[in-house]
């Protein structure tokens, strides 16, 4: 087994675990954080986006071992109901998600690449959403939105 | 159901829900209206924000794997890997003894052992025979999912393998083993006859012949399907699953574990996309024999693989075309035959066997025509439901098949196909006579749109804005 003690959303977390899980797993499993999907388990999808330390990453590619002493930032960790995230109500007002499996993931990297660059081009986000695979909405309208907050933002 | 975080933000994210989609009632008496055929909906133009929006952006919409329940077994499915064999010996031994496996099922423990949309043909785990590389063969249930998944390999399997059938065009002649002898390989037909073919072409100034190929599409919903299974204390069965057809599944359940569909409550819950693939069981029978023999709740989720391997697909279709036009590229008869690839069971094959028959014609006014449709059987994965039934393959034969003979006849294709589209009170393929018809005005109205250089006619392609 191995313990890590991280910070999730803000608040000290420690778990044991055995040294195969990874950090989807272990935020689904043991913290019954299921924002972060399965979709593929090989990195391939981005159902499972994460933020950690500042960075993007397929929690199923990173083995819980490895965000021990570190910062995670889940779905869960964005937002409340009434205190939405910009990202999280332009895509509820634009229609951006349907069955809403991808949409943890997407989200997670839309506001990650508006912390990068606050003024994004088409390309810039088609980039920053190579990584999340939507099957249901398409790119067109999450697009629209990332440039709607964007213009929101810079005005 | 364990399910709410910690946060209690799904509390507030669902009292918010009921806020919003809270409307004032509608006054009495409602004014009810006959049908107006030609008056557009109000619903047209309006914008409206999706009920569950709110929580699929929090993360807080719940999927058939985000459910945990106390005491909860995870299940694994070992898949054959070989496209046609005979079992000849089946050892679980190993697996059983391992720690942490709770229980290990074969085709042998599944009541009734066959089940299917339409034709029976499907086994929930294989026993005897293997139909395609991708069928069930024994299931584990665990602590975890990892010791599941350890498990499958210690079940030890051993096939007497068959030459597989893979080719639909092989599978439709007759001196072909059948996949599923004594049964014939092609297991549905379609005949469609209109008007007099041969005098058609008799009097066509060219008659143009092209075969086309689709190739097998899985759906692949982001979502994996999911069910969860638990049995209550008064021997009732309940099961969460991403199944989209429920009273349907409820119906195959019930008979595979041999039980009355009133002992079964099938819960669906919020599906992360299904595309037609999610409309029968898979794992349920499976999930639902572990749990009654392990007296746990059991839960099974497909890996990605088997999404691919073990689920249904888009059914091939290879399609030949013979078309008889006029000089001005007036369609005067046309043949076409479908085969339709079905793989390793029928599943939904008659319906998209229909669907792909009648609309092979395309949207146009063919006076004199036969179509003709067969599904075989083939050691494949297999095929069924899945976003237009067929239509989608046919739809590429017909309009490839279009462009060509515009092409070879120096007829704009937008031109060609205004020549031959159904009007009001077209007769269709069937012989239904069709009502608000708008192809014409449909085709137009696109290509104005992307700007379909209509002067460019006989050069066969659109004018890029
Ligand atoms: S589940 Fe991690 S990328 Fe698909
Ligand atoms: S909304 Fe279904 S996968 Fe994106």
């Amino acid at each position: 087994m191995v313990r890590v003690s991280l910070t999730v959303n803000g608040e000290k977390r420690d778990a044991e675990v055995p040294p195969e899980t990874t950090l989807l797993r272990m935020l689904r499993e043991a913290f019954n954080l299921t924002g972060a999907k399965l979709g593929c388990d090989v990195g391939d999808c981005g159902a499972c986006t994460v933020i950690v330390d500042g960075k993007l990453v397929n929690s199923c590619l990173m083995l819980a071992g490895q965000v021990d002493g570190r910062d995670v930032l889940t779905i869960e960790g964005l937002a409340t109901a009434d205190n939405l995230h910009p990202i999280q109500k332009v895509f509820e007002e634009k229609g951006s998600l349907q069955c809403g499996f991808c949409g943890p993931g997407v989200i997670l990297s839309a506001k990650w690449l508006l912390d990068q660059n606050p003024d994004p081009s088409v390309p810039d986000i088609r980039d920053a959403l190579s990584g999340n695979l939507c099957r249901c909405t398409g790119y067109t309208k999450m697009i629209e939105a990332i440039q709607t907050i964007a213009r929101e933002r810079t005005v | 159901m364990e399910t709410t975080t910690k946060t209690g933000t799904l509390v507030e994210a669902e009292e918010l829900l009921r806020a919003r989609t809270h409307s004032p009632l509608v006054p009495l008496p409602i004014e009810v209206r006959g049908p107006e055929p030609n008056r557009q909906t109000p619903a047209v133009g309006q914008r409206t924000t999706r009920p569950d929006a709110r929580t699929h952006g929090l993360g807080q919409t719940k999927y058939i794997d985000d459910f945990y329940v106390p005491g909860m077994l995870y299940a694994k499915i070992k898949r054959a890997g070989v496209a046609s064999a005979r079992i000849t010996k089946v050892d679980t031994s190993e697996a059983e003894a391992m720690p942490g496996v709770v229980a290990v099922i074969t085709g042998k423990d599944i009541p009734v052992n066959s089940f299917g949309p339409s034709l029976k043909d499907q086994p929930v785990l294989a026993h005897e025979r293997v139909f395609h590389a991708g069928d069930g063969v024994a299931a584990v249930a665990a602590v975890t999912e990892q010791i599941a998944a350890d498990a499958l390999e210690k079940i030890k399997i051993e096939y007497e393998e068959f030459a597989p059938v893979l080719d639909p065009l092989e599978s439709l002649k007759l001196e072909t083993p059948g996949v599923h002898a004594p049964s014939a390989n092609i297991y549905g037909h379609k005949l469609i006859k209109k008007g007099d073919i041969e005098k058609g072409f008799a009097e066509s100034y060219r008659i143009f012949e092209a075969s086309f190929r689709t190739q097998m599409v899985e759906h692949v919903p982001l979502e994996p399907h999911s069910s969860l299974a638990q049995w209550d204390a008064n021997g009732r069965l309940t099961i969460h699953s991403t199944l989209g057809r429920i009273t349907l599944g409820r119906a195959d359940i019930a008979r595979t574990l041999g039980i009355p569909m009133s002992r079964i409550r099938i819960i669906a819950t919020v599906v992360g996309g299904n595309f037609g693939g999610k409309n029968e069981i898979t794992t349920e029978p499976v999930i639902g024999m572990l749990a009654k023999k392990t007296g746990r709740p059991v839960k099974c989720t497909f890996t990605r693989p088997e999404e691919f391997y073990a689920s249904t697909t888009r059914h091939p279709i290879i399609m030949d075309y013979k078309t008889g036009v006029t000089k001005e590229g007036k369609i005067l008869a046309r043949k076409v035959r479908l085969v339709l690839d079905g793989g390793a069971y029928c599943s939904w094959s008659e319906t998209t066997l229909g669907k792909a028959c009648i609309l092979c014609a395309g949207p146009y006014e063919i006076e004199n025509l036969v179509a003709e449709a067969f599904v075989v059987y083939t050691n494949k994965t297999m095929t069924g439901a899945m976003r237009g039934f067929g239509a989608p393959q046919v739809c590429f034969g017909y309009e490839s098949h279009m462009d060509d003979m515009a092409k070879a006849l120096g007829i704009d294709p937008l031109e060609m196909r205004l020549r031959n589209v159904l009007k009001e009170g077209s007769l269709s393929p069937t012989s239904q006579a069709l009502h608000s018809v708008v192809v014409k005005e449909s085709l137009l109205q696109a290509a104005k749109r992307f700007g379909w250089n209509v002067q460019g006619a006989g050069q066969g392609q659109g004018a890029l804005p």
